[in-house]
């Protein structure tokens, strides 16, 4: 279960030997396909509003910095208090769900007890249940407790992951040896030591991967800011470009800041993954969904 | 009102060994080790809590809500027209006489036999090509085919919506130019594959990634040795690779079933670009339309809790299934 | 850059999570805060002169996503005692919000103000009865646009009535087998009801007996179905809905010759169709007898004090003021860009010709004489459910081009409507 990086050798051990036109061919079809949708944003981002929908789809247009300045401009740069709440909301969100998952996963794994199993079968099927499903019940608890329409009310739903507790049980279970707990235990440490001194350094891979899944899962969740958060200052990105593309039939949708907002919506999403995959580790077991 | 946020936080300090887990707390005077036995309870505390918050309590609220209804009186105009009153199963009375639902659930059905064997048996080919030690440029594929996982779900149907017009797309543009015929993609079965499209695109990368992790933890020897025996790159594939990977085809498979009877974004994103899609057109429209169009939000539970216990039923056979596959690995 | 501009926007975030509990301040001393849910574009901007004025009683707009959504979040929202103080409600959801107690009675406060506007407008806030439950804010009468240029082109005249109409449209096909006169959408029920409630639809009424009645399928409406529908058949209406990228292209590059639309329609087309500026011009919408002069409408909407108000005078002060004030009309036109319903709004010099439609320079003295045309609607406590049976009716009738079709789709409207209400325990008959 070794560590493993996007950007890994792929070749391994290198016998220099011809080069496999097959597969090579296959990747390349594949990544073009990925691409092609991202490399339109982009060009369509660079379009003027009677260039969008007048000029061919792949002809670069003349209108990027108008439509930044324009995206800048609206509403006195509400876009960019909704660029900053989403990283507020997926940072802080997943940096608590990595705490959490930390310590529920690694007590899963690492220590037997009574109820245990029941305990992470219980969790594991809050994946199985749609958010749809809880999203208006937490909306009107939440408002019980005042709590509705504020950046709490993001927040504390956002930040128990059942599919991070459960990775980092699997993570805690092949990465801390039982050995080292004892020992430290004669040794004199208190739990809460071995497991914040010995434990939690070992699992980083595995927490990093669940910082990571909850920080796109956040950044991408649309439903529950709809449901919850009525200021549009508290906006995340998604709700935000939703409300510029919803506008209604008196007002036509704002198309190039639309365009332009999603361009600039998956960058930082983008350059988080190219910063952080060095650090990121994605074990044999892992699998997950996007919301 | 004020002192609601306080009892909510008291819970955190003293509630949640014996909240919402059905087991009791163990700490027990008596044992030898008091310490280290109520250890993993207070590692679970935070995980356990905000469970009952915000997944236990709230289901439970979902249900009583789906089990009630709203009674007009009159003309409903004025203060105290409008009573919750018990309504029993007549919410799920509706939603299971409802041939709209069952036409969703089988929308999503189909929907599902498209885009899972596409999406995860591209994973796999891509995957294996990855593992192929002489194929070029495989890690800036790798990143490739991975990157649209970084974008979010609504903003992918919308960037495909606008591929997918002709006025604007550049695929009808080269059709048109070469005198081919131009499909529809919003009618009929199209649609089908218009929208899995979109889920395939967002999707493949991530389980390339969850299988390709998987080919790595084999030991290269295994390869070596098939290899002095003779055995082609397609033959090492097929014979000792996909079986190896097994398990995580499986669970990615579990997984994907569960997505699909959610699918939700894409349908939505692409409605008003079309007439052609019914706003009952997969399960979570429906519910989104009784609770956020209609604002029925007793009869959106009552389906809500239908949906969510048809999950139930189905992982739970999936889970059984995969079980007998893990275990082996897990052993 | 980006990075400094997210850090930057963190600690003002962090900031703002310790003390989110303004909801509660809501004492006697210090200034009245109000919060006031609306999605028109730049209202904030009317705000602030409100604010600059009215120093005790603060404004504070939350924009929010147009239309049917608003009006769950609302009912949501009051089911869990957080309604905003002050609402912008359309004229069609206004059954649904009273009938959910979302909005509140304010006829003590602003009574007199009946006096500022049309007859019809006010009726859509009193709904008929002695309750008033909002301030109309704007109206929208229905027009036809076309475009000048392409109908000198073609030879194509202006239609006086839809049987001149469906000429036009047929001519128009003849002349460029490229284009349509325009589109008929079933994705915009509001354009539909319009149209209905100028052939005499009268789609909810409440007698004195205490009884909704429900007229979807009534002989106004399916004349109008009818009549779309043969069009569509026949090949010389599109079938695409509006509002896509597509249908702003078609605009665009004028293979939509015409647009039946609202008095807001240059703002749409300012940035649908960016090519065609000074190309269009505005006229009455066709009469079903020629002779006749009735228009129907498509959109506006009201400002309502809401239930969970606490501050429920200053908040009908506001709703008034914004509404009726002469220079918060000004802001109105300039700003969100509405058509005020208030009749001193809409003469005078608050409104100048749209610069989309500088060749038509008497665009806002015509769109008077339209305005006060407009049939009154009528509109019940569950307009979305009859919206969604719409979409889903007639987005499979107008697919398949089917006349017939487009009748059935009414009449399951109608039932489907009429159930709902009688579901819900509503008395209701059918017409």
């Amino acid at each position: 279960m070794t560590p493993l990086t996007l950007t890994a050798d792929a070749t391994g051990p290198s016998r220099a030997r011809r080069t496999a036109w097959v597969p090579t061919l296959v990747l390349i079809l594949g990544a073009l396909y990925c691409l092609v949708p991202i490399a339109w944003v982009i060009i369509a981002a660079t379009k003027d509003r009677s260039e969008l929908f007048s000029t061919f789809s792949f002809a670069p247009g003349t209108g990027l910095l108008q439509n930044l300045s324009d995206l800048t401009a609206y509403r006195d740069g509400i876009y960019w208090q909704w660029m900053a709440n989403s990283a507020f909301y997926a940072g802080f969100g997943a940096l608590l769900s990595a705490a959490v998952s930390a310590a529920g996963g690694y007590a899963l794994g690492r220590y037997s007890f009574r109820g245990r199993e029941a305990v992470f079968k219980l969790i594991l099927a809050g994946v199985l249940v749609p958010g749809i499903v809880l999203a208006v019940p937490q909306y009107l608890l939440l408002s019980k407790m005042g709590l509705a329409d504020s950046y709490w009310s993001m927040l504390l739903p956002s930040i128990l992951s059942p599919y991070g507790v459960y990775l980092v049980r699997i993570y805690a279970a092949a990465s801390v040896p039982t050995e080292l707990m004892e020992a430290a235990r004669m040794d004199g440490a208190s739990e809460w030591r071995i497991f914040s001194r010995i434990a939690v350094p070992m699992m980083m891979p595995g927490l990093i991967t669940v910082f990571l899944f909850q920080f796109v899962g956040i950044w991408n969740n649309f439903l529950l800011p709809y449901v919850m958060l009525a200021d549009d200052t508290k906006f995340p990105i998604t709700l935000g470009l939703y409300t510029l593309l919803a506008q209604g039939a008196s007002q036509p949708a704002l198309y190039t800041l639309v365009i332009t907002g999603c361009l600039l919506a998956i960058l930082p999403l983008i350059a988080l993954f190219l910063v952080i995959q060095r650090f990121w580790s994605l074990d044999l077991l892992s699998g997950s969904i996007k919301s | 009102m004020t002192s609601a946020p306080l009892k909510g936080s008291d819970r955190v300090e003293v509630g949640p060994l014996a909240d919402g887990t059905g087991t009791a707390p163990s700490v027990r005077p008596s044992s030898p080790r008091r310490r280290g036995r109520s250890a993993p309870y207070w590692f679970l505390a935070p995980t356990l809590t905000l469970f009952a918050a915000f997944t236990v309590i709230p289901i439970g609220y979902a249900v009583w809500l789906s089990l009630h209804k709203v009674q007009v009186k009159g003309i409903g105009l004025g203060k105290g027209a409008r009573a919750e009153v018990w309504n029993g199963f007549g919410n799920y009375a509706d939603v299971l006489n409802n041939s709209e639902f069952g036409h969703s659930v089988l929308r999503a059905f189909g929907y599902g036999l498209i885009v899972i064997p596409t999406m995860l048996g591209l994973a796999l080919v891509f995957a294996l090509m990855l593992d192929t030690p002489k194929a070029r440029s495989a890690s800036f594929a790798r990143l490739m085919i991975f990157l649209p996982y970084a974008v979010p779900g609504i903003i992918a149907a919308l960037m495909w919506g606008f591929l997918y017009l002709p006025a604007v797309s550049p695929f009808y543009y080269l059709l048109d130019k070469f005198g081919l015929p131009e499909p529809d993609l919003f009618n009929g079965g199209n649609l089908y594959l218009s929208f899995a499209n979109i889920a395939v695109w967002g999707g493949t990368g991530f389980n390339m990634i969850v299988i390709y992790t998987a080919l790595r933890a084999i030991p290269q020897e295994i390869y070596e040795a098939a290899r002095i025996d003779g055995a082609s790159d397609l033959r090492i594939a097929l014979s000792i690779k996909i079986p190896i990977v097994m398990p995580s085809l499986v669970l990615t498979f579990f997984f994907s079933v569960i997505a699909t009877l959610q699918v939700f974004t894409e349908p939505m994103a692409l409605k008003p670009l079309t007439n052609n899609l019914q706003s009952t057109w997969s399960p979570l429209m429906a519910i989104y339309d009784s609770a956020f169009l209609k604002s029925d939000i007793y009869g959106a539970s009552a389906t809500a809790v239908v949906l969510a216990l048809a999950t139930f039923v189905l992982s739970f056979t999936l889970l059984r299934i995969s079980d007998r596959y893990t275990r082996e690995d897990r052993a | 850059m980006l990075a400094g501009a997210a850090a930057l926007g963190l600690t003002s975030t962090l900031a703002a999570c310790g003390g989110s509990d303004d909801k509660d301040s809501g004492d006697s001393s210090g200034p009245v805060k109000l919060t006031y849910w609306s999605w028109a574009p730049n209202m904030e901007k009317v705000a602030a002169i409100w604010n600059k004025k009215n120093p005790d009683i603060t404004v504070t707009v939350s924009k929010q996503a147009s239309g049917a959504e608003i009006v769950s979040k609302l009912i949501t929202a009051k089911k869990a005692g957080n309604a905003p103080d002050l609402i912008q409600a359309e004229y069609q959801s206004l059954p649904t919000l009273v009938s959910n107690d979302v909005l509140a009675d304010i006829s003590q406060y602003v009574k007199d103000a009946k006096s500022e506007f049309a007859e019809g407008a006010w009726k859509m806030v009193t709904l008929g009865t002695d309750a008033v439950y909002g301030v109309p804010q704007d109206s929208a009468p229905l027009m036809f646009y076309y475009r000048e240029d392409l109908f000198k082109q073609h030879g194509l005249s202006v239609p006086k009535t839809w049987t001149e109409f469906a000429e036009v449209a047929r001519a128009a096909k003849k002349a460029a087998p490229d284009a349509y006169l325009t589109t008929f959408s079933s994705n915009d029920p509001g354009l539909f009801a319009g149209l209905a409630q100028q052939a005499g639809g009268q789609w909810w009424t409440v007698d004195g007996g205490g009884k909704w009645t429900v007229g979807i399928d009534d002989a106004g409406t399916q004349q109008v179905a009818e009549f779309w529908g043969g069009l569509v058949q026949e090949g010389v209406i599109d079938n695409q809905p509006m509002y896509t990228p597509a249908w702003n292209q078609a605009l665009n590059k004028g293979t939509h010759l015409a647009w039946i639309s609202a008095v807001w329609a240059p703002g749409v087309l300012v940035s649908s169709a960016p090519d065609t500026k000074g190309k269009w011009r505005m006229a009455p919408l066709p009469q079903w007898k020629s002779g006749d002069n009735v228009t129907g409408s498509w959109g506006g909407s009201s400002t309502g004090v809401s239930s969970d108000s606490k501050h429920a005078e200053a908040a009908a002060k506001f709703a008034r003021w914004i509404n009726t004030d002469p220079e918060a009309l000004a802001a109105l036109v300039k700003y969100p860009a509405v058509y005020p319903a208030a009749t001193k709004g809409q003469s005078g010099d608050i409104l100048t010709t749209p610069e989309f439609f500088s060749n038509q320079a008497d665009f806002y003295t015509t769109a008077a004489e339209i305005a006060a045309t407009a049939a009154p609607s009528a509109w019940g406590p569950n307009v979305q459910t009859a919206y969604t049976a719409f979409q889903d009716g007639f987005g499979s009738a107008t697919k398949a081009k089917k006349e017939a079709q487009f009748l059935s789709a009414l009449s399951t409207m109608q039932s489907k409507t009429f159930d709902d209400m009688k579901k819900q325990g509503f008395e209701v008959t059918e017409a």
